[in-house]
C-alpha cells in the first residue's frame, strides 16, 4: 500500500518585500515529499534558505506560491490560530538555542504545550513527567532552565518537544550551542528516538558531520534543492551539486 | 487553557517582577483609596446634613426679623417680629408649634464653675420645634412663661461643662446675676446647625427680657420658629406667613418684606446639592490619581512585551493561538488593577472609617457602592490599560519574536 508522506511541498517559493523597496526571492519552486518514520537533514550554507525552509515546514511562516501538505491538509492557506493549532498537534521545535522560559521550571517548561492542547493538569504532570524520564532529567523537575548545562536545556527542548506526541520533531541547529560532545549526545538521542519510536525528524545543520546522523539529505543552494537522497559518502557530492547548481 | 491556567500563568509574571509590579498596583492602590476616601468624605457631610436636619425636621419654618429699609439701602436690623404676631401665626391651620426664639450670649455661673453659652428665651411650643426631649426633669409650661419663672432648662453638654451633679434639676445657676433654678436637661442630640442644641441654656422668653437681658423692646422678638404638621406644604404655609405678616405690619404692595422666611426643606436641599456637588469634584480630582496609575499599569504591561517577545515566539512556536496571548496579557493587567484594587478598597475603608470612629468621633456612613465600583473600575482600568499591549503582543510573527535578542 502506498504510504502518505507526512510532509508534501510542491514548488513552495517564497519572497520577502525589502526595506528599500523591492523584494527578495530566497526559496525556488521546492518540491520534497518526507514520509512517516524519516530521518531528514535540510543542508546548506548560511544564507541558502534553509532557515526559511524550516519555518515554512514548521508553519511558522507561510509560502509565497506553491502548496504545503502536512499529514495530506493543505496548510498554506490557513489562518494564524488554525497554523498554532497544527504547529501544537504535529509538530515539536527543538531550537539551537534551546528556547526554554527561563523563569518557568523544567516540568512547567515541558507541560506548556500540553497546556495550550488543554490538557488537565494531572494528565499534564504524567506525561511531562514520563518525557523527562526519557531524556533522563527526572530529578530535575523543579530546577530552574539558568541551572542547567547547555546539553541539559537542549534535553529540557526535546522533552517539551515530545510532550505533545508530535508527528514530527523539526530541529533547527540542535547541536549549535553545545560542544561536540554534548552535540554528539543529542545526535545520538535522535537518531535512537527515529529508530526506536518512529518519529519523523527533520533536521537543519549547515554541517556534514552531524547531517550525517540522518538517513536523507536535502541540500538547498540559494534557495534551490541541489540534492535530495541518501546521506553521501563524502561532502564533496554536495559541493559539486552546488557548483552544478552555479553554473546553471 | 482554564481559567486557573490563566490566573497561574499571570500570577508567575506578575511575581517574577516582584518590584515593578508592586510600584504598579501601588498606583491603583493611591486612586482607589482616594476616590473611596473621597467618596465616604462626601456622604458624611450629607449624612450630616441629614442627621441635623432630621433632628429639627424638615417642616420647620424659620421666620426672622427683616432689616430695616430706608429709601431702598438697607440701614441695619429692626425689631419687626413682635409676641402679637406669634399670637396670630398660631391660628394658622397647619401650625402645629410655634415658638418666638430670642438669642442671648452669656456667661453661666454653676458654685466656682463658670461657662459662656447661648441662653435662649423661648414658649414651650419650642420642644416640639425642635424634637426636644428630656434627659431629667421637665420642660417650663406656659405660667412659667406668663410669670417669668426664674426656671432654666439646660443642654447635656452645658450641665457637663459646669459640672453639676448627674441630675442637677433644683440646682440654681446664676446667668447675667439671676438665679435661675435647674429644672430639666435635654437629652443630647448631637451637634444640631449652627448653634449647638447640647449647649444652650433655655429659659421662658419673658424671663429672658424682663430680669436677664432688661431688653427695652419686651415685644419684640427675633426669630419665630414654626412647626407644620406633617402633611403640610411649606410653601403654601410660607406663603399664608407672608400674607398674614404683611397684612399685620401694614405694608404698602411696593415695600419689601421686614422679614425673612426660611424653609428648613429648601435650605436642606440646597445643602444637600451644594455637598452631591463637592464630593463629585473630589471624586473627579482623585480619579486623576486613578487614572495615572491605569497610564501605569499600560506602561508596565508595553514593557512587558518588549521584554518577552521572546517569550510570546516560543509560546506562539508551541501552540499558544492569538487569543490565548491576549488573554494572558489581558488578564494580567486585569490581575494588578485587581489587587490595587482591593488593597486601596481596603485602605480607603479602613482610613475613613478609622478616622471617623476614633479621631472625629464620628459614625462615618458605610455604603456598598465603593466596593462594586472598585471592582468594576479595576477590571476597566485593567482591560483598557492592557487591551494595546496584549493585542500588540498577539499580533507578534513568531518568526521574528524567536529571532529577538
Amino acid at each position: 500500500m502506498k504510504q502518505t508522506p507526512i510532509i508534501s511541498m510542491k514548488k513552495i517559493c517564497k519572497t520577502y518585500p525589502l526595506e528599500i523597496g523591492g523584494e527578495q526571492q530566497v526559496l525556488f519552486d521546492n518540491t520534497f515529499n518526507i514520509m512517516p518514520g524519516e530521518f531528514v537533514a535540510i543542508m546548506g550554507p548560511s544564507g541558502s534558505g534553509k532557515s526559511t525552509c524550516m519555518n515554512i515546514i514548521g508553519a511558522l511562516d507561510s509560502a509565497t506560491s506553491g502548496t504545503y501538505e502536512l499529514y495530506g491538509k493543505d496548510i498554506t492557506t490557513m489562518t494564524p490560530d488554525e497554523l498554532a493549532r497544527v504547529r501544537n498537534e504535529y509538530i515539536g521545535f527543538v531550537f539551537q538555542n534551546f528556547n526554554l522560559l527561563p523563569k518557568r521550571n523544567i516540568l512547567d517548561n515541558v507541560m506548556l504545550p500540553l497546556m495550550y492542547r488543554g490538557l488537565p493538569m494531572s494528565q499534564r504532570i504524567e506525561r511531562a513527567c514520563e518525557m523527562l524520564k526519557l531524556v533522563n532529567l527526572e530529578k530535575f523537575e523543579t530546577y530552574l532552565p539558568t541551572q542547567l548545562s547547555g546539553g541539559m536545556k537542549q534535553r529540557v527542548a526535546i522533552a517539551r518537544a515530545l510532550a505533545g506526541n508530535p508527528k514530527i520533531i523539526l530541529a533547527d541547529e540542535p547541536t549549535g550551542a553545545l560542544d561536540s560532545k554534548m552535540g554528539n549526545e543529542i545526535l545520538r538521542f535522535f537518531k535512537k528516538l527515529n529508530q526506536d519510536i518512529g518519529i519523523t525528524i527533520v533536521m537543519i545543520t549547515h554541517e556534514f558531520e552531524i547531517a550525517s546522523y540522518a538517513k536523507r539529505v536535502i541540500h538547498i543552494y540559494d534557495g534551490h534543492i541541489t540534492y535530495d537522497g541518501p546521506i553521501p559518502k563524502s561532502e564533496s557530492v554536495l559541493i559539486k551539486s552546488e557548483q552544478r547548481a552555479h553554473k546553471k | 487553557m482554564t481559567i486557573y491556567d490563566i490566573a497561574h500563568e499571570s500570577w508567575l509574571s506578575i511575581s517574577g517582577n516582584k518590584m515593578r509590579s508592586f510600584l504598579t498596583v501601588l498606583g491603583i492602590v493611591i486612586g482607589i483609596m482616594a476616590v473611596v476616601v473621597m467618596v465616604a468624605v462626601g456622604e458624611t457631610v450629607q449624612q450630616s446634613i441629614t442627621d441635623q436636619f432630621s433632628s429639627l425636621g424638615t417642616n420647620t419654618l424659620m421666620i426672622r426679623a427683616g432689616a430695616a429699609q430706608s429709601a431702598g439701602v438697607r440701614t441695619g436690623n429692626r425689631m419687626t417680629l413682635t409676641m402679637n404676631d406669634v399670637e396670630e401665626l398660631s391660628k394658622l391651620p397647619d401650625v402645629a408649634a410655634i415658638s418666638p426664639v430670642e438669642n442671648s450670649s452669656a456667661q453661666v455661673v454653676y458654685g466656682n464653675k463658670n461657662w459662656a453659652t447661648s441662653v435662649v428665651g423661648v414658649y414651650p411650643g419650642y420642644t416640639i420645634v425642635q424634637n426636644i426631649e428630656m434627659e431629667y426633669g421637665s420642660f417650663f409650661d406656659t405660667s412659667a412663661v406668663r410669670n417669668a419663672s426664674t426656671y432654666a432648662v439646660i443642654g447635656h453638654d452645658t450641665a457637663e461643662e459646669l459640672d453639676l451633679p448627674k441630675n442637677p434639676v433644683g440646682e440654681v445657676i446664676r446667668v447675667r446675676n439671676t438665679p435661675l433654678t435647674i429644672i430639666g436637661v435635654t437629652k443630647a442630640k448631637g451637634d444640631s446647625g449652627m448653634m449647638s442644641m447640647d449647649d444652650m441654656v433655655i429659659v421662658p422668653i419673658t424671663t429672658l427680657k424682663k430680669r436677664v437681658v432688661g431688653s427695652r423692646f419686651p415685644n419684640a422678638v427675633q426669630m419665630i420658629a414654626v412647626k407644620l404638621y406633617q402633611d403640610a406644604d411649606n410653601n403654601v404655609v410660607s406663603d399664608q406667613i407672608t400674607a398674614l405678616l404683611r397684612q399685620r405690619h401694614k405694608l404698602k404692595d411696593t415695600d419689601d418684606d421686614d422679614f425673612q422666611i426660611t424653609d428648613m426643606k429648601q435650605v436642606m436641599e440646597t445643602m444637600n446639592t451644594v455637598s452631591s456637588y463637592l464630593t463629585l469634584l473630589l471624586v473627579a480630582i482623585a480619579a486623576v490619581s486613578l487614572l495615572v496609575g491605569s497610564i501605569g499599569i499600560m506602561n508596565m504591561m508595553l514593557v512587558s512585551v518588549a521584554e518577552r517577545t521572546r517569550e510570546i515566539g516560543i509560546r506562539k512556536a508551541i501552540g499558544a493561538q492569538e487569543s490565548t496571548i491576549i488573554i494572558q496579557f489581558l488578564s494580567e493587567s486585569i490581575m494588578i488593577s485587581f489587587i490595587g484594587s482591593m488593597f486601596g478598597l481596603f485602605l480607603g475603608v479602613g482610613l475613613s472609617q478609622g478616622v471617623g470612629r476614633f479621631i472625629l468621633n464620628y459614625n462615618v456612613p458605610f455604603s456598598i457602592w465603593p466596593v462594586v465600583v472598585s471592582i468594576s473600575v479595576a477590571v476597566f482600568v485593567g482591560l483598557a490599560s492592557g487591551v494595546m499591549p496584549a493585542i500588540k503582543a498577539a499580533k507578534l510573527n513568531p518568526i521574528d519574536s524567536l529571532r529577538y535578542e
